[in-house]
């Protein structure tokens, strides 16, 4: 068991940005018809319960706000669940956003030492792979340059290429699986399959049926916080479809 | 057990708060001709122009004591407190982003800001000791007692910090409360001035004041060669340790809420 999941909950208080400002308690203090007004909860999960063995792949579907990316961040650990356990075995790899702590001052050589940092690498491990870096990311001449003065293709290049010199036990992705022009997507496309076929322990979001129904082995499919379906790919992709569509999945040949 | 991982977290998170670390140094003195001089100019010229301003203009005179030291040892000491405490309060509301990308463990971003800041501090000892030794002021084998000193003053304001760093993110009206705060505690701790011009009352309100417990423990050394009393290593230590484990524990219990207020 890599990943388990018991009825996890998450609460989020929309009204919190408005919490307390004078100018606010100025304006309430004078209305007289004094309603209090709850603060919205917004339940953005609701009591989830799964688990992920050892190298399952698991796609999670559903529409926007369903919930996925929130799911994702509790596994990796950044945010706590209002209710519920998450128990986690291993090295958790999250891809949910390239580039994390990149500093626009600092020259590529710097970044790749700061974010490797920030990624929970050692200093020892990011010795020993940053040729490696290096070359996957085809930017060898501009190693010394501020990425400042990187175009967004350039940094997301390189910002790929540190996040995915792991191997690791647990990995999560959303959604990116290639960036950068043609041959470097085509490359990075390569270097993601590689690293999900490779027998680690995926969590993968994504809005492209096509792709979840080919890489995973199990799909929880969410709406509105609450798990609708969890099951065989093709099933839960296809009962999916069809309820957002109104139309049975037809394979492109 | 409980120590042991700490500690163990500690390791661990090491080079991530190293990285940050000279990530900090380096935009500091990015583009800047004179670079990590000014480090070392920096409270010398600010000494130079607090000298100037009391012993000239206003006249201002402490019989007997070494001026330009009394001063600089004040100035030194004030200065990291309000800078690391300052930095450290905004690290958690300015790193927002970082944290909802990745885990990382949320002392790190005060802590590494105070650490930062406290190798500024050391680096303007030399400043203060090129002062100490061209007006001739004693140096005696008390001198050994000043890293006790300083790391109270260290946890101290780690303590604050985390404190300051909770609050704000909580209310943000705090990064402006607490630069009135500040000018208010550099005048009650007696910097350029000497505590025994103030009425009775007021001095022993001023004891209680952390940051003169500090100066005024680091003063009896470099000023008068003696070695500070029980009650001074007391108060020192105390307050250092009492306000670290409030800060601790505010930080610790509110830590998991933060990211609700992004």
């Amino acid at each position: 068991m890599m990943i388990k999941l018991d009825n996890v909950s998450m609460k989020f208080n929309l009204g919190i940005e408005k919490n307390f400002s004078f100018k606010e308690a100025f304006i309430r203090f004078f209305q007289f018809n004094k309603k209090k007004k709850k603060p919205e909860d917004f339940w953005a999960l609701k009591d989830i319960s799964f688990e992920v063995e050892k190298g399952e792949v698991v796609g999670l579907i559903g529409s926007n706000g369903a919930g996925k990316s929130t799911m994702l961040k509790i596994v990796s650990g950044v945010m706590k669940p209002t209710k519920g356990e998450v128990i986690t075995n291993g090295v958790i790899s999250p891809m949910i956003e390239l580039g994390a702590g990149f500093d626009n001052e600092l020259t590529a050589r710097e970044n790749i030492y700061l974010n490797g940092a920030v990624l929970g690498y050692s200093k020892k491990f990011i010795d020993q792979k940053f040729e490696e870096i290096v070359e996957f990311s085809e930017l060898r001449e501009f190693l010394d340059v501020p990425i400042k003065n990187f175009s967004s293709g350039m940094t997301a290049k390189l910002a790929f290429s540190i996040s995915t010199i792991v191997d690791p036990e647990i990995l999560i992705v959303d959604e990116i699986l290639s960036v950068g022009d043609i041959k470097f997507q085509e490359k990075s496309k390569q270097k993601m399959m590689d690293m999900i076929k490779g027998g680690t322990t995926v969590l993968y979001v994504s809005h492209s049926i096509e792709a979840i129904r080919d890489l995973c082995t199990k799909v929880i499919w969410i709406e509105h916080g609450k798990m609708v379906m969890i099951g065989d790919a093709k099933e839960v992709c296809d009962a999916y479809y069809e309820k957002q569509m109104g139309k049975k999945f037809v394979e492109k040949k | 057990m409980f120590i042991k991982n700490i500690l163990s977290n500690f390791k661990r998170y090491s080079f991530l708060m190293s990285q940050m670390i000279s990530r900090d140094f380096k935009v500091k003195y990015k583009r800047s001709v004179l670079g990590v001089l000014w480090s070392l100019l920096q409270p010398l010229l600010m000494m130079s122009v607090m000298a100037l301003v009391f012993s000239q203009m206003f006249k201002f005179r402490m019989e007997g004591v070494n001026y330009l030291v009394y001063l600089m040892s004040g100035l030194v000491m004030f200065n990291y407190f309000s800078e690391a405490s300052n930095n450290a309060m905004t690290s958690i509301v300015f790193n927002f982003q970082l944290m909802t990308k990745v885990y990382i463990p949320k002392y790190i971003f005060p802590l590494s800001k105070c650490l930062f800041v406290g190798i500024n501090f050391l680096l303007s000892l030399i400043p203060l000791l090129l002062i100490v030794i061209i007006t001739g002021a004693p140096i005696s084998l008390n001198y050994l007692l000043l890293p006790y000193v300083f790391i109270c003053m260290f946890l101290f304001t780690v303590g604050i910090g985390f404190i300051l760093s909770t609050i704000s993110v909580f209310l943000r009206d705090m990064f402006y409360i607490y630069s009135i705060i500040l000018t208010i505690w550099q005048y009650f701790t007696p910097i350029f001035y000497d505590i025994s011009m103030l009425p009775m009352y007021l001095q022993k309100l001023f004891k209680f004041n952390p940051l003169y417990q500090f100066v005024t423990f680091a003063r009896t050394i470099l000023l008068d060669a003696k070695t500070p009393s029980l009650q001074s290593f007391i108060w020192c230590g105390l307050s250092a340790i009492v306000v670290f484990i409030i800060g601790c524990i505010v930080f610790k219990k509110k830590q998991d809420k933060f990211i609700y207020y992004v």
